[in-house]
């Protein structure tokens, strides 16, 4: 620690930060465009100059080190004229359209101008004028407006890894553009709106929606990935127009991935359903609340409680998914999954009971050897990418084993492409018993005799053995993989073998969450085993059940055999579905809709994959006659007289869940049980980009991104 | 002594002949009175009346929706909407003044960088309803496009004020 | 599939041009390959006959094994490097200060009457390319221009007439 002062506050700071760093612990504010505490230091806008004693000339605060006794002023008569002179550069060029500048209200250069700048300019030469860029349906280009100060270039080649942005040309024909005009394809590219000082990379969507005065800024948490990263959600009126990052250095630290930040589109889409609706001899009519729920329960009652079958999507909340199932095993049925696009559970009695990352997200950074295997990082959990990227550039060994050849942001140790992922992961754990020596489990030795190891599986056991700090981490594809089961049985075996961190990467928000609700068939809440052992999603379908209730989900799209999900929910005698949207295939199946709240709309929780549970309240009203999914599951509860649903607020719900699964071990390991056989090569058929969810598949904009990329 | 001089006053209503002079004067000067609405009084360039929304000369309205009026109207009488329109430019959809919000205080017209809302020297208008005094952007535009000359010529008489 | 794209990239590269960068890629460190840059775009410009093309752009970053945008950057930083066709010659006259105040605005006038082209634009023939440069070093000898690889110094018309006739 070295002792500074700035304007006559002594601070102590830390050896070897900057000047700006110092000044911005101590609460001091020092102007500046091209500093972000996230990104290198550029010191190309000089807007932080400041006066050092004994120093000739000003310094800029943020590329000036600390050193002992060093007295700074920011202040004084020499700093002033230099901000001063500064700022008169920096509006030169810069247009006078705050107006209809969508930045205006909440620019850095405005800010900076009317607490730095002079109110008159001297200037009375042309300005510099560029043609808008096009960057893609996501960030508009208004590039005259732009000061250089290239954070979004560095944001490009430092945080999301693509060198996509870049500073074109020199002197006045500077510009930031792509060179050959594409969109932006890296998927936190939303970010540089927020790093813009400017006005010159904005939301297309959010264009001339609002100004920022109008906007009330509430907090929640993203619903799309297991990340669960913290977000501010604008509103106007009882609108949702802008959802931007909440910073939260342990999970999404400043950034926010595209999916996240632009899916609010899909909360004012046209699909919404905004009454209760009942089908009448096959026409829909709109009702009141009273009418549909007794329906509901009316054709529910109707069938038996072993033929109803309900299923949930993971971007339900963790109250939702409570009282589903505690709903479902009330009326006597075990019949409940969250799984939707799994396929293959002949393991899950011995799944661990909260299967999660096994590490803080946080700490992912720390680790110096990772194996992923089937983890499409950019497209499932962009800020995880994120976090392994900084892994991989402080000198982490980073490989992959994927049905695919996914892109990643960062250098691999090694890229297996398999499509039978398996028979690669039994090659590395063969790998491992040969490096380590130790003795093989029960009846692998007939699993392994038919792989070959070669250098890349040696090299991958090598790294995960050396590392101080290593995971083997499941994403979609692995959970999603028909052989499942003994992929989670070999990548345990690794981390075993290699003293490595199991983790998984589950699908939505709540993906974790969802086990420790008990939305399952196998087990309650807490991971307490089912007294009635329920069908899973898999067999849901097949068996084709008399009547589905359905929470936030559209099984024709969400399941992983698309076609036996529309097949069974049209042969289905009884259709409920508690859901914002209504398609029109959900229209041609369904026997009644119960509009519910998405996220923005109820009180709720999400458990991230680090097993943190993250409360949120309703940011704006339910649309219409819409309610939240826990409310409407509670009177449902009541209708149909099961005891334990006297709930009148959702944190009466969160505290039972809690006290049933507020002690749950987080314990990734499970017993050995060797697969019979290497099973077979099957072809990975890739979702498309952003259809993850109803909201995502709503958000016109990232539509239109997923479009551009086919 | 003041008792005195004050009843010798009120014994020769002096108080009164005072006033009778003052009357008496007044028969003979010019009258002030304006014989409204056959006569007006004479009105400064800048008077707030009712408010316009003004066009270019090439027909384009110069509103470019930017909601500085409606952030700095202290009666919050404005509402404005706005959109993208097919050509890219930034505009109104919706446009309205409460005029019985509205106190007539002009931070709108000072605060508009393109002169597009304006106050007028128009103030007689009524209404028969409320809805009549609900100034939509069409109303707004119409009442500019029918006063443009006189508005134009207002704001160039005040232009070295401004 | 990659990998095949990848060749085409770099294929654009001639053997000659390649060995030729080679040579350059030998001087910087093993790692450092990027360090090559602007002599390979020098190298193919000249072999282009005199610009560069956004294809060349990418088969330089490609066989230098750096980022496209990166020698775009590169390449529109510096302003030896042409991104549109020029003519057979280019007269880069310098006009900074040093050339300014001996003449060099009188040197502009002279070649734009001569040559019936502004600067920056190229004579109908495609023979000569006329540009203006920022200060090439040649301060004591100013008012100066540059064709080819020929300095071109104290310059006046009369020897302005002199070179161009000598310009094939």
């Amino acid at each position: 620690m070295v002792n500074i002062e700035i304007d006559g506050k002594k601070i102590h700071a830390r050896e070897g930060s900057m000047v700006i760093e110092a000044a911005d612990d101590a609460g001091i504010n020092i102007p500046r465009f091209c500093y972000h505490k996230k990104l290198s230091i550029a010191a190309n806008c000089r807007m932080c100059l400041v006066e050092v004693e004994k120093a000739a000339k000003p310094l800029p605060a943020c590329a000036t080190p600390v050193t002992d006794g060093m007295k700074v002023f920011t202040r004084s008569a020499k700093a002033v004229a230099a901000q001063k002179g500064v700022m008169e550069f920096l509006l030169i060029n810069h247009p006078l359209d705050c107006p209809i500048c969508d930045q205006g209200g909440e620019c850095e250069l405005q800010d900076v101008a009317l607490t730095y700048g002079s109110d008159v300019s001297k200037y009375s030469e042309s300005k510099r004028v560029l043609p808008s860029k096009d960057f893609g349906p996501l960030i508009g280009g208004d590039m005259t407006r732009c000061i250089h100060c290239t954070r979004c270039v560095r944001f490009g080649i430092e945080i999301a890894g693509v060198y996509e942005l870049g500073t074109i040309g020199r002197g006045e024909h500077m510009e930031i553009g792509t060179f050959v005009q594409h969109s932006l394809s890296s998927e936190l590219s939303g970010n540089i709106i927020d790093l813009c000082p400017v006005g010159a990379l904005t939301s297309k969507p959010f264009r001339y929606v609002a100004r920022a005065w109008e906007l009330v800024q509430r907090d929640s948490v993203a619903p799309h990935d297991c990340v669960g990263s913290n977000i501010h959600v604008h509103v106007k009126g009882d609108r949702v127009v802008r959802v931007v990052p909440r910073e939260n250095e342990e999970i999404n630290e400043t950034w926010l991935s595209d999916r996240d930040r632009f899916s609010y589109e899909g909360l004012n889409s046209a699909d919404r359903v905004q009454v209760p609706m009942i089908k009448v001899e096959g026409e829909w009519q709109e009702t009141d609340w009273e009418t549909a729920l007794h329906r509901a329960v009316d054709g529910l009652k109707q069938v038996g409680s072993d033929d109803i079958g309900a299923l949930a999507s993971p971007l339900s909340t963790l109250e939702e998914l409570y009282l589903l199932q505690k709903l479902m095993r009330e009326i006597g049925c075990g019949n409940i999954d969250h799984r939707l696009k799994q396929t293959d559970f002949s393991d899950q009695q011995e799944a661990p009971a909260f299967p999660w990352l096994g590490q803080a997200i946080g700490d992912l950074e720390g680790n110096d050897a990772v194996l992923l295997i089937g983890a499409d990082l950019c497209k499932d959990q962009p800020i995880i990418g994120h976090r392994l990227r900084k892994a991989a550039l402080s000198g982490g060994r980073i490989s992959s084993v994927n049905p695919a050849d996914f892109s990643y942001h960062f250098p691999r140790l090694a890229s297996r492409v398999a499509s039978n992922m398996l028979a690669e992961l039994v090659a590395i754990a063969q790998a491992l018993l040969d490096e380590t020596g130790k003795a093989a489990p029960e009846e692998f030795a007939t699993l392994s005799k038919a792989v070959e190891v070669t250098d890349a599986q040696k090299q991958i056991a090598e790294s995960l053995l050396k590392g101080q700090s290593s995971s083997v981490l499941m994403g979609e594809a692995a959970i999603n993989d028909a052989q499942f089961s003994a992929i989670r049985s070999i990548a345990t075996l690794i981390a075993e073998l290699s003293d490595s961190r199991p983790g998984y990467l589950p699908a939505g928000g709540n993906g974790a969450g969802a086990w420790q609700a008990g939305a399952l068939p196998h087990r309650k809440a807490g991971g307490r085993p089912a007294s009635v052992n329920g069908k899973n999603v898999a067999q849901m379908l097949q068996s084709e059940m008399k009547a589905y209730l359905l929470l936030n989900t559209e099984p024709e799209v969400d399941c992983a055999d698309t076609d036996a999900a529309r097949k069974a929910m049209q042969k289905a005698q009884f259709v409920v579905s508690l859901s914002p949207y209504a398609s029109e295939a959900v229209m041609a199946y369904a026997d009644v809709i119960l509009p519910v709240s998405p996220f923005t709309e109820t009180s709720g929780t999400f458990v991230n994959v680090e097993g943190r549970w993250q409360s949120f309240e309703g940011v704006v009203p339910p649309l219409g006659e819409s309610r939240p999914a826990w409310k409407v599951l509670r009177v449902l509860g009541n209708l149909f007289n099961c005891d334990g649903f006297d709930f009148v607020e959702s944190s009466e719900v969160l505290a039972e869940i809690s006290t049933a699964a507020g002690d749950m071990g987080r314990d990734n390991s499970i017993s050995w049980r060797c697969p019979a056989s290497l099973g077979s090569a099957s072809e990975y058929r890739a979702a498309a980009d952003y259809a993850g969810d109803g909201i995502v598949r709503r958000a016109e904009s990232l539509q239109a991104v997923a479009q551009s990329r086919v | 002594m003041n008792t005195i001089s004050n009843y010798i006053k009120s014994l020769f209503l002096i108080e009164l002949m005072k006033g009778l002079m003052l009357t008496g004067r007044y028969l003979f000067k010019r009258k002030i009175t304006v014989q409204y609405p056959e006569e007006k009084t004479p009105m400064s360039p800048r008077f707030r009346g009712l408010h316009a929304q003004r066009r270019y000369a090439n027909g384009e309205e110069r509103c470019i929706a930017c909601k500085l009026c409606e952030a700095v109207c202290p009666a919050l009488a404005i509402t404005i909407d706005m959109e993208e329109r097919e050509d890219g430019s930034r505009r109104t959809t919706r446009y309205d003044i409460d005029l019985t919000k509205c106190i007539f205080c002009g931070f709108c017209e000072e605060s508009c960088p393109v002169d597009a809302i304006v106050e007028t020297r128009h103030y007689e208008y009524h209404g028969e309803v409320r809805e009549d005094l609900y100034m939509t952007k069409e109303k707004l535009l119409a009442h500019g496009d029918k006063f443009e000359k006189q508005i134009a010529a207002d704001r160039a008489a005040d232009a070295k004020y401004r | 599939m990659v990998a095949e794209m990848k060749a085409t990239k770099s294929d654009l590269i001639s053997a000659e041009c390649k060995a030729e960068i080679d040579e350059w890629v030998a001087k910087y460190p093993l790692d450092q390959k990027q360090s090559a840059v602007m002599a390979a775009l020098r190298i193919l410009q000249d072999d282009n006959g005199g610009y560069l093309t956004t294809e060349l752009m990418d088969a330089v970053a490609d066989y230098l094994e750096m980022t496209p945008m990166a020698v775009y950057e590169v390449a529109t930083f510096y302003s030896m490097y042409e991104l549109s066709p020029v003519g057979r010659h280019k007269i880069c006259v310098c006009t900074n200060i040093s050339c300014m105040l001996c003449g060099s605005d009188e040197v502009v006038a002279h070649l734009r009457k001569r040559l019936g082209i502004g600067l920056g634009e190229t004579t109908e023939d495609g023979r000569i390319t006329l540009k203006e440069v920022e200060c090439l070093g040649a301060c004591v000898d100013a008012p100066m221009c540059q064709i080819g690889r020929q300095y071109h110094l104290k310059l006046t018309p009369e020897k302005i007439d002199e070179i161009l006739d000598q310009l094939d």
